[in-house]
């Protein structure tokens, strides 16, 4: 493999854009990304996209196709990925790997969605019968994602004494980190007072620990060492990109299944952790070198646990780091200083992308009101359904 | 179950016997493995039999974890009369663990490591009268 370098990012802020076709999300992120590499369509040599089931795609989830009829028929290929939350991650992954072998020099990874409101709803295309969770969880016992995540919270409040508290002071940070970030939906700071105020959804977990759903888009151009040269701007390398699907055995509660075979020393949570082992392998560094993480807080509960489960510190330190301000920007290590999930809303498809786009400008020191001084090395975790996991490293 | 008129949410979840109802799950004849529900083949994969064959789970187990649904649940999901209820998780042995709603217990007098006991209730009437049942876990020793 040869060295791949992140040329630009771009994304359309998140929020919830009514007017705005799921295309024109995806194009405006695109420019953007174009305008940020010092680069122009033509010069793209291939394009792979986040496949939606919300929104365009001409129903088949070709929404790479769909964007190059819009704005540059250029014979390029066209590579349309699924992975539910993870597939921007996977489209960044593909991408890394046209442009590592060798066979394009310029690719660019774009995820873009409009998400409907609410719970998001069983999807299309699955028999109402014992075979398909997703009936089951819901016909059998009602179980929205958020009763998910607080099973998990309500464990780790038994095992590690994991206070209310500290719980709600994840969700202030998050808020805190959005504050300076244009492209963030939820701003306004919030104390752990208003988080333990907000409605209970599904104890622990209230209204203000829970991301909510967001329309949004975001898009990486990769390149060779030859073009980040010709840009003029930092070279910030993926040292690390990895996917991963579920190990037997895992213990996460898994959205939408209704039961866990648990084996014991199978790692939580394994299609991410999988992942980010493999990304550390990759770029030959480990925990101790990672000057911020931008991960997958779909809940407050995953603030504390997942960096644990990274292999960060220990399983109930997660706690103390939060309590003593450690993983705060300017702290040992920086957790979602773009603000995260739950202050983005999670725009499924373009979730992966947006991190991986945070850590570009934080390595090239631009991003403005939420910068992690003289970061150097940055990582993504990502999950999706179907037990898909991703994880990026970039370094400068 | 015909007279009676009622049905289960899902067919091949529950087997009502003698002794009360219990889960439906496979157990492989390879290796030996245990899951809920039944499965087409078997996810281990240092299994090379991939035999697995239908399996009652027992009918107690311990809480592992436990929340409380607070919001209505999107319309696939019926429940005559709703309000918030528990959800908790299960393990019945063997490393399996099986979510499910919780009943006759208050949220007060939950605990983790409690032992539990499978049983059926209704969770709506169909349009045509028909109750409508679904499996829940009790605290062992409350179940009629």
């Amino acid at each position: 493999m040869r060295p791949v370098y992140a040329l630009g990012a771009g994304a359309h802020p998140w929020g919830k854009w009514p007017e705005k076709p799921q295309l024109q999300l995806a194009l405006e992120a695109m420019s953007a990304a174009l305008v940020d590499a010092g680069i122009v369509w033509a010069e793209v040599q291939g394009l792979v996209a986040a496949s939606s089931r919300f929104e365009g795609g001409m129903g088949w989830g070709l929404h790479a196709n769909e964007v190059v009829q819009a704005v540059a028929e250029q014979g390029i290929p066209c590579i349309n990925v699924g992975g539910a939350c993870a597939a921007g991650a996977i489209a960044l992954q593909t991408a890394h790997a046209l442009v590592a072998s060798g066979q394009y020099d310029v690719v660019a990874a774009l995820g873009a969605e409009r998400m409907p409101k609410g719970f998001i709803p069983r999807p299309p295309g699955s028999a109402d019968d014992r075979s398909d969770n997703d009936f089951l969880r819901w016909v059998a016992m009602g179980a929205t994602n958020p009763a998910y995540w607080a099973i998990e919270a309500r464990r780790r409040q038994h095992e590690h004494r994991t206070s209310e508290r500290t719980l709600a002071q994840a969700s202030a940070l998050m808020r805190r980190n959005a504050g300076g970030n244009r492209l963030a939906r939820y701003r306004d700071p919030i104390s752990e007072e208003d988080v333990l105020a907000s409605p209970m959804v599904a104890d622990p977990l209230h209204l203000l620990q829970i991301c909510p759903v967001s329309d949004g888009a975001a898009a990486v151009i990769l390149g060779s060492e030859e073009f980040v040269r010709r840009s003029g701007k930092a070279a910030v390398r993926v040292a690390g990109c990895a996917v991963g699907s579920g190990q037997f055995g895992d213990p996460a509660r898994r959205i939408p299944t209704i039961s866990s075979t648990v084996r014991e020393g199978v790692a939580h949570t394994s299609e991410v952790t999988g992942a980010v082992r493999a990304a550390f392998e990759l770029a030959g560094i480990g925990p101790e070198d990672v000057d911020l993480l931008e991960m997958a807080d779909n809940s407050a509960w995953h603030i504390l646990a997942w960096p644990e489960l990274f292999g960060f510190y220990e399983p109930g330190q997660g706690d103390w780091m939060l309590e003593q301000g450690k993983l705060a920007i300017g702290g040992e290590l920086a957790i979602n200083p773009s603000g995260g999930f739950l202050s983005f809303g999670e725009a499924t498809t373009a979730q992966a992308l947006l991190q991986v786009s945070e850590v570009l400008w934080q390595l090239r020191g631009e991003a403005h009101g939420h910068q992690v001084p003289d970061a150097k090395v940055g990582m993504t975790a990502v999950l999706g359904l179907g037990a898909n996991g991703g994880s990026v490293i970039l370094t400068r | 179950m015909g007279e009676a008129a009622e049905r289960f949410v899902v067919e091949g979840l529950v087997e009502q016997t003698p002794a009360g109802p219990r889960l439906i799950g496979s157990r492989c004849g390879g290796c030996g493995t245990t899951y809920f529900p039944q499965k087409a083949s078997c996810p281990n994969p240092a299994c090379t039999d991939k035999a697995p064959v239908a399996a009652l789970l027992p009918d107690q187990g311990t809480l592992y974890s436990y929340t409380v649904q607070r919001y209505q649940p999107p319309p696939l999901f019926r429940m005559d009369g709703w309000e918030p209820y528990l959800l908790g998780l299960v393990d019945m042995g063997e490393g399996l663990q099986v979510m499910g709603m919780l009943t006759g217990v208050k949220e007060q007098e939950v605990r983790i490591g409690m032992t539990l006991q499978l049983v059926t209730e209704p969770l709506y009437c169909d349009d045509d009268g028909t109750a409508v049942l679904t499996y829940k876990f009790t605290p062992a020793g409350t179940a009629l």
